[in-house]
């Protein structure tokens, strides 16, 4: 399913504007990560793709629905998005519970339910803990929760912000492992991260932003090799991107295999 | 996020600016006069020309008259049907509901009680909207209110705007993962009951947490704390308050007089 934004801008009652100016389509099946420093308005532009916020001015299309038009329940069935803060987001009694809330709003089929549910607790590997209290999880947990509840919805579009921030190496690569599986079934992605080499490994797509403007957006390899233009909104490339670099590498290297393919 | 907590507005104005104690002890003064004078019409004079000026001095009337609105006139509505209806007093029936008589004298007598609470709710909601609570809390340990009384009122005025701020967030949660909340009420309701585990669990938790944080920070140390913030407070102020104790003890001795 295509996203459309057009010229959206976007002022908090405060009177920040925090978002100024942001056209981008994101066509259906791409994985794209979104960059930059904190503050940088990440979270509220994403917040506008389910209509939790609405814009100020300019549009947001979701497929052919204006999130104008439509309301946040009615855009779930479009657009699943994890919270950064799986304590935002968690609210049921055990974690079973927890990820049947999504699919049973949405009036799947029983059987339908049981099996996304099976299917978003063993790509979570949450299998053994449905009948956990959320709360009583560890926050890697917790997260994993977070995911499962909202991939379980089966929606064309998953969001999820900042699922790496302060997690393990191991539970990083379950969480990628979930991304691929995504992809695998030809749903569009959006990630927001800091963790650059997490964004270098599993997305194609790269758009930075800068207080609440898009400083860039292309290919991964395009968009990691501005070193000096990415340092605007303070994101490092990934080491091994600079390291070839400074090898003189001609090509912009993402990954080990890039890399090694490179010095060949 | 940007969280509010608590019902504070920040603007500036003489109300904002006026020492805490000042605050509370005319909010003191307000609510003693109100119910100990004698004479009929006084809460009401109050409340037209004492507290809703106030209101305006203190740059925060739209605000005041939400609360009052919302709430303040609703429970006081209550309290006057109650008090109107089941004061068996005076003889000058104006008319019957089945076994109920409401006379004169019981809708003079319930429309001075409502007045009285109106009187006293509103100061005290004026007082929260132009005084920041730390603000308050500072000044009163300051002049020697032992610490941990202070931690208890401060975290009792912020559990309202807290709570409020938890249960949007949890009702986003619901609404990104389908759940309409824009359809029949008794869905809505339905939809809060999931919502008081969370809040209830959640509040104890960080209690626990903020316990820790403080003590961490040398909370119950006997040692002198000295405080970031200097709350002005003028000597003119001192007499202002001395005026309204005045004042109040007035009211009450000509109550026990008259
Ligand atoms: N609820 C809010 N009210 C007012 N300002 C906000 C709110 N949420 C975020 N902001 C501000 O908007 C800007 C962008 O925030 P956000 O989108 O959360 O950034 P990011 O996710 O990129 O770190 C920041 O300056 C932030 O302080
Ligand atoms: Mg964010």
């Amino acid at each position: 399913m295509k996203i459309e934004i057009n010229d959206l801008r976007f002022t908090y009652p405060t009177g920040l504007e925090a978002l100024q100016g942001i056209s981008l389509t994101i066509e259906a099946g791409e994985q794209v990560a979104i960059v930059g420093q904190n503050g940088a308005g990440k979270t509220t532009l994403v917040r506008h793709f389910n209509g939790l916020l609405q814009p100020s001015s300019g549009s947001v299309l979701i497929g052919e629905w204006d999130t104008k038009k439509h309301s946040v329940a009615k855009l779930a069935s479009r657009v699943g998005y994890v919270f950064q803060n799986p304590d935002e987001q968690l609210f049921s009694k055990d974690v079973g519970t927890e990820i049947r809330f999504g699919p049973r709003n949405l009036g799947y089929s029983k059987e339908k339910i049981d099996e996304l549910v099976t299917r978003a607790l063993s790509l979570t590997e949450l299998s053994d803990k449905t009948d956990t209290n959320p709360y009583d999880l560890s926050p890697t947990w917790r997260k994993m929760a977070a995911l499962a509840s909202v991939i379980a919805m089966d929606t064309p579009i998953v969001i999820f912000d900042e699922p790496t921030t302060g997690q393990d190496a191991v539970n990083v690569a379950r969480i990628a492992n979930v991304i691929a599986e995504l992809r695998k079934e030809g749903k569009t992605v959006i990630t927001i991260t800091h963790d650059i080499d997490f964004c270098a490994e599993n997305f194609d797509r790269v758009i930075a932003l800068s207080n609440g403007k898009i400083l860039l957006d292309g290919s991964a390899r395009d968009v990691l090799g501005q070193e000096e233009i990415l340092a605007q909104t303070y994101v490092d490339p990934p080491q091994l991107t600079r390291l070839g670099k400074r090898l003189g590498l001609k090509e912009t290297v993402r990954n080990q295999d890039e890399f090694l393919k490179a010095l060949k | 996020m940007h969280e509010r907590l608590s019902f504070h507005i920040k603007r500036d104005s003489v109300l904002h600016r006026l020492n805490p104690l000042t605050k509370l002890t005319l909010v003191l003064a307000l609510i003693m006069v109100a119910f100990t004078s004698p004479w009929y019409w006084t809460p009401h004079l109050l409340f037209l020309f004492v507290i809703i000026p106030l209101s305006f001095i203190g740059k925060v009337f739209r605000e005041f008259f939400f609360a009052a609105t919302r709430l303040i006139l609703p429970a006081a509505g209550f309290l006057f049907l109650m008090q109107a209806f089941f004061q068996p007093i005076g003889e000058h029936v104006i008319f019957k509901f089945y076994f109920l008589d409401i006379t004169q004298e019981s809708l003079m007598f319930a429309f001075k009680n409502a007045m009285r609470v109106i009187v006293m709710v509103s100061s005290f909601t004026l007082f929260l909207l132009t005084t920041h609570p730390s603000e308050l809390m500072s000044d009163l340990t300051r002049r020697g209110l032992p610490g941990q009384f202070a931690y208890v009122i401060i975290s009792t005025l912020q559990i309202l705007p807290q709570i409020q701020s938890k249960s949007q967030t949890i009702i986003s949660a619901q609404r990104s993962r389908g759940l309409d909340t824009e359809g029949n009420f008794f869905k809505r309701a339905g939809s809060l009951v999931p919502l008081v585990g969370p809040l209830v669990f959640g509040s104890l938790v960080e209690v626990e947490e903020r316990a820790i944080a403080i003590e961490a920070r040398g909370f119950t140390s006997k040692s002198i704390k000295t405080s970031l913030y200097e709350i002005a407070d003028t000597s003119f102020e001192k007499i202002i308050r001395w005026g309204l104790i005045i004042i109040i003890i007035l009211s009450i001795v000509l109550n026990i007089w008259l």
